[in-house]
């Protein structure tokens, strides 16, 4: 792990568990997940859907209803801020505010009966305490700043009139209206056109840089972890498997499913490489194999794998691995 | 949108054409006629003297457009059964006692309904969505004569709080106004429980909780008025089709409303009140529903700012 900043995490994580029970049985999301994230560092969580990354984000967001949710953990915390402690009205302050949040679909993401203007504007003057017309004229700069043109139409426009990576644009102007000091960006990309995916991630690593906020990007894309952050925490059946600089995952990557995962992006070298998949199925999170969860589609697994869940260690390098087979 | 509204005129007036022929027909296809021998034999000479003086004598589609024509001068002719005054002056002197308490029926009762289905909706699984949906079950499966007899079994017979029936003095307006109000109450409530709650799951209400605005803002703000857009538009029809006065409860209460007029009329044979009856409800309805359809579209952004994604 990287020496203790002297300044107090932004987002701390500490054996977090999630659990939703239902008729079928218990689904087990998140297994004892801890992670952590510096002022202006900038976090890729990547997995398979129903690894729970979502989830852990949704958690330290406290966005997840509870009950259903049965959410457990050692610390949960915003600034420094215990969230399983707060009260609605700290919530209240925290979101928006210390940590702001974008969603994978921007289509769905606006109320269909206020115009995107509104929208923004209810925020500036929820946290910014500005008044109608000054959050009017903040919503405009924001628009601007997220490089929507004609910005004064979009302000009037009622979210079924916008595109999809308009409303992304959108989305993420109203999330930074309040200056967050982290964004957790859920899967921002996932349902645009690829050309826009490139435009909004490069609108976001842009903004992170120039508001030096710290970022935590959700992803299931390894290209899109290697465009946009510095460290990136492997998630697998509600476990974390490898922690690591961004440079080192793709060059050195310790944990076999990283390797899988890096082996199946396709078109890699810019060789004429067959399309490489990792056998089998995510585990089912209501009945999560015992040992190490991946053991089941591991090339690498022995007896001990399946009878035995490896603790993650963190070596000198600051590298955390949680696999039998690696020594930190 | 004018257009829009012209076209919905049109199939108005249509459709008011259609029911006034179907009525009609109907009416004079029923056997027997205003003056046969029953309640008072008259001679049969007699007998023709009246048709003839009412027109009953011509053929049934002359009768018609006769009709019709009076209609078109707001003339619908003088009621058989009261004979002193004008179809209009009886259903203009009826109508308050129907219209005073089922419209303040459905006043009270919809937006209680609405609040005991927003809680049901807010508190999910707890005792008041338990209740809401007692309410909603029983308000919609007990006759409107059976609640009406248990509120007189239960106000005036046995705690003797308040009088059984008649018109006139406002204490007895409640019981009448309570049993009106059940319906709307219990249909408002399930309705605006699903409203809610189909709301409450949209993503965007996510977004709202992430961006930090507090539970009422989202509740009262953003997820009333998603949940309301659909609820406005069932208010109107229900409104005249309870404010025009049900028989049942203007039967046990004896309040002397529209009500009792729409099977009297076709049971005394009183054509021209039956046709009025008719044609006046048809015409509340489908302007009713006009509205209601006006008002979706200018409530919803989505209708009203037409388009879709550029």
């Amino acid at each position: 792990m990287t020496a203790p900043s002297a300044a107090e995490p932004l987002v701390e994580i500490r054996d977090l568990h999630v659990a939703f029970p239902q008729f079928e049985g218990t689904v087990h999301a998140v297994r004892g997940v801890s992670l952590h994230l510096a002022p202006g560092e900038s976090l890729g969580i990547v997995g398979e859907s129903g690894s729970g990354k979502s989830v852990s984000c949704m958690a330290v967001m406290r966005l997840l209803r509870s009950p259903p949710a049965q959410i457990s953990a050692d610390r949960l915390a915003l600034e420094g801020i215990d969230v399983m402690a707060a009260g609605k009205d700290d919530l209240t302050r925290l979101r928006g505010r210390a940590a702001a949040m974008i969603f994978q679909d921007p289509m769905t993401a606006f109320d269909p009966v206020f115009t995107i203007g509104q929208q923004i504007a209810e925020t500036l003057r929820l946290h910014r305490e500005m008044g109608r017309r000054a959050a009017r004229d903040e919503a405009l700069n924001l628009l601007r700043r997220v490089e929507i043109r004609n910005p004064e139409a979009v302000l009037e426009s009622y979210p079924h009139q916008l595109s999809g990576g308009m409303l992304q644009r959108a989305m993420i102007a109203m999330a930074l209206s309040c200056h967050p000091r982290v964004l957790f960006a859920d899967e921002p990309t996932t349902a645009l056109d690829v050309t826009v995916q490139a435009q909004i991630l490069q609108l976001i690593k842009d903004l992170q840089a120039e508001l030096g906020m710290g970022l935590i990007m959700v992803t299931h894309d390894m290209g899109v972890v290697a465009e946009t952050v510095d460290r990136v925490v492997v998630m697998y059946g509600g476990q974390v498997m490898e922690q690591a600089g961004v440079i080192d995952i793709f060059e050195r990557p310790a944990h076999p499913y990283t390797r899988a995962l890096l082996a199946s992006i396709p078109g890699q070298e810019g060789g004429r490489r067959r399309l490489t998949e990792i056998p089998g199925g995510s585990p089912d999170p209501s009945d999560p194999p015992g040992g190490c969860p991946f053991h089941p589609r591991c090339p690498e697994a022995d007896a001990r794998c399946a009878a035995e869940a490896p603790p993650l260690l963190t070596g000198a390098d600051g590298r955390q691995t949680a696999c039998w087979r690696v020594t930190p | 949108m004018i257009g829009y509204i012209l076209r919905r005129l049109v199939s108005v007036a249509v459709t008011f054409f259609i029911v006034s022929v179907l009525i009609f027909s109907m009416m004079h296809a029923i056997p027997g006629g205003p003056f046969d021998a029953g309640d008072m034999p008259v001679p049969e000479e007699v007998r023709q003297k009246l048709l003839a003086q009412y027109g009953l004598d011509e053929p049934l589609y002359v009768q018609y457009l006769k009709y019709m024509w009076g209609v078109l001068r707001l003339d619908f002719g003088v009621p058989f059964q009261s004979p002193g005054e004008t179809v209009l002056e009886l259903l203009g002197r009826a109508w308050v006692p129907s219209l005073v308490l089922g419209g303040l029926g459905v006043l009270i009762g919809a937006p209680l309904g609405m609040l005991l289905g927003m809680a049901a909706a807010l508190k999910r699984n707890s005792w008041i969505d338990y209740l809401a949906s007692a309410v909603a079950t029983l308000g919609l499966t007990i006759p409107v004569f059976v609640t009406s007899m248990l509120l007189i079994l239960t106000f005036s017979v046995w705690l003797g709080w308040l009088p059984s029936s008649g018109w006139g003095a406002p204490e007895r307006w409640i019981l009448p106004i309570v049993a009106y109000a059940t319906i709307p109450m219990a249909t408002y409530a399930r309705y605006t429980r699903s409203a809610m709650l189909d709301t409450l799951n949209k993503p965007f209400v996510t977004v709202l909780r992430a961006k930090g605005l507090p539970e009422r803002q989202i509740v009262f703000k953003h997820v009333l008025r998603n949940s309301a857009i659909p609820l406005v538009t069932v208010f109107l029809p229900m409104f005249i089709g309870t404010a025009t006065g049900s028989i049942f409860v203007e039967a046990m209460f004896r309040v002397p409303g529209l009500g009792s007029f729409f099977v009297s009329s076709i049971r005394t044979r009183d054509y021209p009140l039956e046709m009025a009856l008719m044609l006046m409800l048809t015409l509340m309805f489908c302007l009713a529903y006009l509205l209601s359809d006006i008002l979706y579209a200018w409530l919803n952004p989505r209708i009203r700012h037409g388009g879709g994604r550029e």
